[in-house]
């Protein structure tokens, strides 16, 4: 059929055709007819493309969340980090300080030599109180050295080894330290005891003895330097009839707080030894 | 167990018992970790070395204390065959035969210091020790007690085996 229809004539007549749905077009006659059409249209669009958003922003979501994680666990380890920063230097401070204190006491002492010694250990024993040192005979160190720390004295070297010593403390119970009571100059021997506590014993009975007086070492018998300070009496004890006065003494060095002491490497204990006569001999 | 695994481990311990544990006391008493871990390897069935462990344990401990050598190795061994004639008798309660043998062994251990003390210096009060130093380090020794215990037992369940087949 449209074989024998010229070519011409069909152009025609699309043309036309065309020309005549733009006019109605244009007149508004199509207006309700693609009304119809449109509105099931645009909400068929407009619930893909709200889902296509939904899925794009879960997307783009996620990878906001894994990378705000990544940076949680950066700055979680960060804070770590700075924290164990800051205790380090919290430690180097109170090291610092008490170095200070030590250089201050070498420096107020200068007459002494001294070796600064960090404290490993304690002994296992709780019936000794003794403490162990990192420096040994390696260092310089003998049997017999005064121990110090930045307030006054701590003890005496009593065991060395090549590079740990062993230091019998003030508060130990075989402690005996010849001591003088300040301002009155009054000797008296210092001993330690089992519950840490030291205490003063055969102060003269005529001796003006009270709390607050301090305590240095008097050199007696050699084995310690001479005043060096040791504590302060807090109580002092005297019955009529005794031949001595006692007294509790609080020591000047903390001893539950001990970290870095100092010993005193130019000071030789006196050994007496020679002159206590033999009783065997005639 | 090996007698050989024995040294580094209970050299570890001598070291923390020095540096930490005795650090750490209750009036002036202080745990004896050497003791509670011996008397808990000693209790273990399986175990057939413990002489030689409160041996080396008590010679270390010898090795880092001030008072005269010895006191620590025979203290071990003490509680150690104190242990090994309660494992023959008792077969349950192997918790309550722990404490038992921590009590006695902390008894027996402050017993010989306080009397080689006692003859050098003659100077201790008896009841001010009892108080300020035995009953704090029984108490100290009796809360190490079971951890010690239970990590022992889990230890030798996990070496047993081996011990077996070797």
């Amino acid at each position: 059929m449209n074989n024998r229809v010229p070519q011409s004539l069909r152009v025609i007549a699309i043309s036309l055709a065309a020309i005549g749905i733009l006019a109605l077009a244009l007149s508004g006659t199509f207006t309700t007819l693609s009304r119809w059409v449109t509105v099931p249209i645009t909400a068929v669009q407009t619930w893909v493309s709200n889902q296509y958003q939904g899925v794009e922003n879960f997307l783009s979501a996620s990878q906001d969340i894994q990378e705000i994680r990544q940076q949680n666990t950066a700055l979680e380890a960060e804070n770590a980090r700075m924290q164990a920063q800051i205790v380090e230097l919290q430690q180097q401070l109170v090291e610092f300080e008490i170095l200070s204190a030590l250089l201050e006491f070498a420096r107020a002492n200068p007459e002494y030599q001294y070796i600064g010694a960090s404290i490993i250990g304690q002994d296992p024993s709780p019936f000794l109180n003794y403490i162990i040192i990192n420096r040994g005979s390696d260092d310089g160190l003998r049997r017999g050295m005064p121990v110090v720390t930045q307030n006054g004295l701590a003890g005496r070297v009593v065991q060395v080894t090549a590079s740990a010593a062993r230091v019998s403390l003030i508060t130990d119970p075989i402690t005996l330290i010849n001591v003088r009571v300040e301002p009155s100059r009054s000797p008296a021997v210092l001993t330690g005891s089992v519950t840490g506590d030291i205490t003063l014993e055969q102060i003269p009975q005529d001796a003006d003895v009270n709390p607050g007086n301090l305590i240095l070492t008097s050199g007696l018998g050699g084995n310690y330097p001479a005043n060096i300070i040791v504590g302060q009496v807090t109580s002092v004890r005297s019955r009529e009839n005794a031949l001595f006065q006692s007294a509790s003494v609080q020591p000047v060095t903390d001893f539950s707080d001990l970290s870095i002491v100092l010993v005193i490497t130019n000071f030789e204990p006196v050994d007496f030894s020679p002159l206590i006569p033999d009783e065997s001999s005639p | 167990m090996s007698v050989i695994l024995s040294i580094p481990i209970l050299a570890f311990i001598s070291i923390l018992q020095s540096a930490v544990v005795s650090r750490l006391p209750l009036n002036q008493g202080v745990a004896d970790l050497m003791l509670v871990l011996l008397v808990a390897i000693a209790l273990q069935k399986r175990v057939t070395t413990a002489w030689q462990w409160s041996v080396i344990g008590g010679l270390l401990i010898d090795f880092t204390s001030g008072l005269p050598f010895g006191i620590f190795t025979v203290s071990y061994l003490l509680a150690t065959a104190l242990a090994k004639v309660l494992r023959t008798r008792v077969w349950r309660f192997s918790f309550l035969m722990q404490l038992l043998v921590v009590l006695i062994g902390t008894l027996i251990s402050q017993g010989l210091s306080y009397l080689v003390l006692f003859l050098q210096e003659g100077s201790l009060a008896f009841l001010t020790v009892l108080q300020v130093i035995t009953m704090p380090t029984i108490i100290l020794n009796f809360m190490l007690s079971l951890p010690i215990f239970v990590l022992t037992r889990d230890v030798l369940d996990q070496i047993a085996p081996q011990e077996q087949n070797a």
